[in-house]
């Protein structure tokens, strides 16, 4: 089911909310095990079964570990619990890929189950972390499968670990906790929503009308680089905006993903700041465990690229997700030395110094999405040429008629892009700082911030709903990982 | 803690009202099959069965229900639409735009191996079934060409399209080109439709007649006294009224009727093709038990199958027609392979010919027709609007 569809804004959402606090205490996490699979069924009635075997296997592996622990077979069973998960994940995702690329075979094309890489990831880390003992074994099977199949962020991230709601999971949020969060979770789920269907899906149809065109020119392709990473991080931060307001109004506080990566200096900080719990993630149970930087220049580039090998395959079993992945680790070693370098005769200006940067990773950016989002390395290829007026996705020959194309398009579009951009950068969340402390200086000030903002989230639902009974095709782009 | 409770109540209570208000809503709403702006019949609920489940067509048909029957549905759509044009500054919704009164769907860039696609069928067809008879072609320009270009819409090269389409027809056989589209300016066309104005096309009438050599058998004038009784049918909202989304006043349509109109009958293949016992067969023209029907389908407006009020000419989409005209001044037979321009044509062209047989290859196959269709000593038209030429691939 997706978030920005009618049948969950309007029936599954309410009726979950409403079962949910209408329950007692114990019964919620019962309810959110029948939503949640209520939910992943609705739009995977098959592979909703392999959920569930994943959950009943990972749980009676660690119950094993947990009895066998001081002896040999408790690691067997540690090792089984994280490798099935993967073995699973590899089968649904990678299998044709590795067939394809390693024995030149071409199998029979397996359907991907939903979500399969954030929940894989959710159920390793947390038997890793039983098994250190970072956690404790969750005993009640109701409660740790509603952990894994937990609907806000099941299928779309963010990775949420065991440790981080646990609390909640296993005592439940106190009223007053719900009371401060709910009006904060509604909001953040609408502008979630309005990020994925008012700028996503629009930044997603210029895409398509430029893409349908075969041939642009210069400026044309630079949009379309715009609207292509527009539309990527619209799309997953709205979803995951959704998620972790969803969260907070069922009482949980699921992790940031995302904090306004376009305005980066550095790759490195971009990855700080882009699908945050997934670097995360690969920091804490690759990276780390690896030796992480604590180890010679060699076998720390080694360690780069094994991560940003596994991070690019994560989204996707594609050459083109492979050489994304590792075209991030040759920059990260590349910032390091360069780094190192600099920082020995610093000869720029500091504003200069970082316009620069920024430009860097503006062109690294809109570079490696163009790379993420093609299907093949052929078409990425065109397309980063095209940046620079060369290739064949650019008309040498364009005629008058053809040219008018480009520039409507273009102007078409201006304003989708400038609130795009402008959304993604911290300007918005300032200027609303800024408006709400000085309406709140006034007498009722508090009062009218708090009604001005109930308006605007029934305005953008209003209006999100508009957007989806009037086209019904927005599919989220990180569902396929 | 004071100050989150009643934060809390305002932000629940808006929250359940909005939500659970649409709910309640929703099951008072009394269930619409059709929607008359958008044109369509509105899905229906869907059934559960396992089946349904497993194959997940359950939950497909749900949302498509869920989303056709949601509450103020056609406001909604207006908001989109005002959203799109005055705060995204889209210049369309849905790829139709309004300017000088028309809508209009944007048809860009020109697909020239559709054009070339064109061309082979016509002349693969003119090779199969009439290699030695007179034919012709006409081309009816979209709203686009008169409206696109000067209001800063992208257009398709339409001299290019009529320069390609001739050239390449010229490779193969002789095909006359009636030029059509200089009679032709944006008030012969419906403000909210893609069709033109069957009252103001008699000079187009007049000059495809003419080039086919029957102009002077025609029985209408071009002057104000045309010898036609005009009919009104108002509240026409054409197909881009509902594409659209926005408030426009609907086009009346006027039809022209007289004694040759009157008079002419007309059998079409799907309603002739009798089920039960008989399944299979076609009662062709002339046979026992044929189905006739008056050129102007004024039963479609009534009966409620019709969603748009333009099937009033000739039906409306039909694969395969036959029209007999027992008062024309000639007993020359014509055959118009067609789209759905030439439904409100064809009563114009009564007066010259006896019989005037309709082709509409999007809907039949032209390996099959000529099971039904009598080329010989006819006269065959090509009359294509430039939205088809640019996606032939939808004729078969």
């Amino acid at each position: 089911m997706l978030f920005s569809s009618i049948t969950f804004l309007y029936f599954f959402l309410p009726a979950t909310i409403f079962l949910y606090f209408a329950s007692p205490q114990k019964g919620r996490n019962l309810v959110l095990l029948v939503m949640s699979l209520l939910f992943y069924a609705w739009g995977e009635p098959v592979y909703v079964l392999l959920m569930l075997a994943q959950i009943a296997v990972s749980y009676a592996l660690l119950w094993l570990v947990d009895r066998y622990r001081a002896r040999r077979a408790g690691g067997i069973f540690y090792i089984l619990s994280v490798l099935l998960p993967f073995m699973a994940l590899f089968y649904f995702k990678y299998f044709n890929f590795f067939m394809d690329t390693v024995f030149g075979i071409r199998t029979k094309a397996i359907a991907l189950p939903i979500g399969i890489s954030f929940y894989t990831f959710q159920i390793a880390s947390y038997c890793v972390d039983v098994y250190r003992g970072r956690v404790e074994r969750q005993k009640n099977i109701v409660t740790y499968a509603a952990y894994v199949t937990l609907f806000p962020q099941l299928v779309a991230g963010p990775i949420v670990r065991y440790s981080e709601i646990e609390r909640i999971l296993t005592r439940g949020a106190d009223l007053s906790h719900i009371r401060m969060n709910f009006g904060n979770g509604m909001v953040r789920f609408a502008v979630g929503l309005g990020k994925k269907v008012l700028i996503a899906n629009v930044a997603g149809e210029f895409v398509s009308e430029i893409a349908a065109l075969g041939q642009r020119d210069i400026l044309l392709s630079w949009a379309y680089a715009a609207a292509v990473a527009i539309q990527i991080y619209f799309d997953f931060s709205g979803y995951s905006d959704m998620a972790i307001g969803l969260g907070s109004m069922l009482g949980f506080d699921f992790p940031e993903n995302f904090r306004y990566p376009f305005i980066s200096k550095s790759v490195s900080e971009f990855w700080r700041r882009w699908h945050i719990t997934l670097g995360a993630w690969f920091r804490d149970y690759v990276y780390i465990p690896m030796g992480g930087n604590r180890v010679s220049m060699p076998r720390w580039i080694g360690n780069v690229l094994v991560v940003w090998l596994f991070t690019g395959l994560w989204h996707g079993a594609g050459w083109n997700f492979i050489v994304w992945g590792l075209m991030f680790a040759v920059l990260l070693v590349f910032e390091k030395g360069a780094g190192r370098l600099y920082d020995r005769r610093r000869f720029l200006p500091e504003a200069v110094l970082s316009g620069i940067r920024h430009v860097y990773v503006g062109i690294v950016i809109l570079v490696s999405f163009l790379v993420f989002h093609n299907d093949s390395l052929s078409g990425a290829w065109a397309d980063i040429q095209a940046l620079f007026g060369a290739g064949s996705r650019i008309a040498r020959n364009a005629g008058d008629t053809q040219m008018a194309v480009y520039a409507y398009l273009f102007r078409n579009r201006i304003v989708m892009l400038c609130i795009g951009l402008i959304g993604s950068v911290p300007f918005p969340a300032w200027l609303w700082t800024k408006l709400r402390a000085r309406m709140q200086a006034g007498a009722a000030g508090d009062r009218i911030v708090h009604i001005l903002r109930t308006v605007v989230t029934a305005g953008l639902l209003v209006l999100c709903t508009a957007y989806l009974i009037d086209g019904s095709f927005n599919p989220f782009l990180y569902f396929r990982f | 803690m004071k100050r989150y409770k009643w934060e809390w109540g305002i932000a629940l209570g808006s929250f359940l009202v909005c939500l659970a208000g649409t709910m309640v809503i929703w099951t008072v709403d009394p269930e619409e099959t059709v929607s008359r702006s958008e044109r369509r019949r509105l899905a229906q609920k869907p059934e559960l069965t396992w089946e349904s489940l497993a194959d997940k067509s359950f939950m497909d048909d749900t949302e498509k229900y869920l989303l056709d029957h949601f509450p103020f549905r056609d406001g909604l759509r207006r908001i989109k639409a005002y959203f799109a044009y005055d705060v995204l500054q889209q210049k369309e919704n849905n790829d139709i735009y309004v300017v000088q009164g028309h809508a209009a769907k944007l048809e860009y860039p020109l697909n020239e191996a559709s054009v070339k696609r064109l061309a082979a069928k016509m002349t693969g067809l003119w090779q199969q079934y009439f290699p030695e008879q007179d034919v012709w072609y006409a081309v009816v320009p979209d709203k686009n060409y008169f409206l696109a270009e000067k209001n800063g819409y992208p257009s398709m090269d339409y001299e290019r399209m009529i320069r390609l389409l001739s050239q390449e027809l010229a490779k193969n056989a002789e095909f006359g080109y009636i030029d059509i589209i200089s009679d032709l300016t944006i008030d012969d066309y419906y403000n909210t439709d893609t069709h033109w104005r069957q009252e103001r096309i008699l000079d187009v009438a007049h000059h495809i007649a003419d080039a086919m050599g029957v102009g002077g058998s025609l029985n209408f004038s071009k002057g104000e006294d045309t010898g036609f009784t005009e009919h009104e049918i108002r509240d026409f909202y054409g197909v881009y009224y509902g594409q659209a989304a926005l408030p426009m006043e609907p086009d009346t349509i006027v039809y022209l009727t007289d004694e040759v109109t009157e008079t002419a009958v007309m059998w079409s293949l799907e309603e002739n093709m009798p089920g039960g016992a008989e399944a299979g067969k076609v009662r062709m023209p002339g046979e026992a038990g044929a189905v006739l029907k008056p050129v102007y389908r004024l039963d479609k407006l009534d009966d409620g199958k019709s969603l748009d009020k333009y099937d009033v000419f000739a039906g409306g989409a039909s694969s395969l027609q036959v029209i007999t005209s027992p008062d024309a001044v000639t007993d020359r037979r014509l055959v118009i392979f067609r789209d759905s321009y030439t439904s409100s044509l064809v009563p114009l062209l009564l007066g010259a010919y006896r019989e005037i047989t309709l082709v509409d290859l999007r809907y039949i196959d032209s390996a099959r027709i000529g099971e039904y269709v009598d080329f010989d000593g006819a006269d065959v038209l090509f009359l294509y609007n430039t939205a088809i030429v640019n996606h032939a691939e939808m004729l078969k």
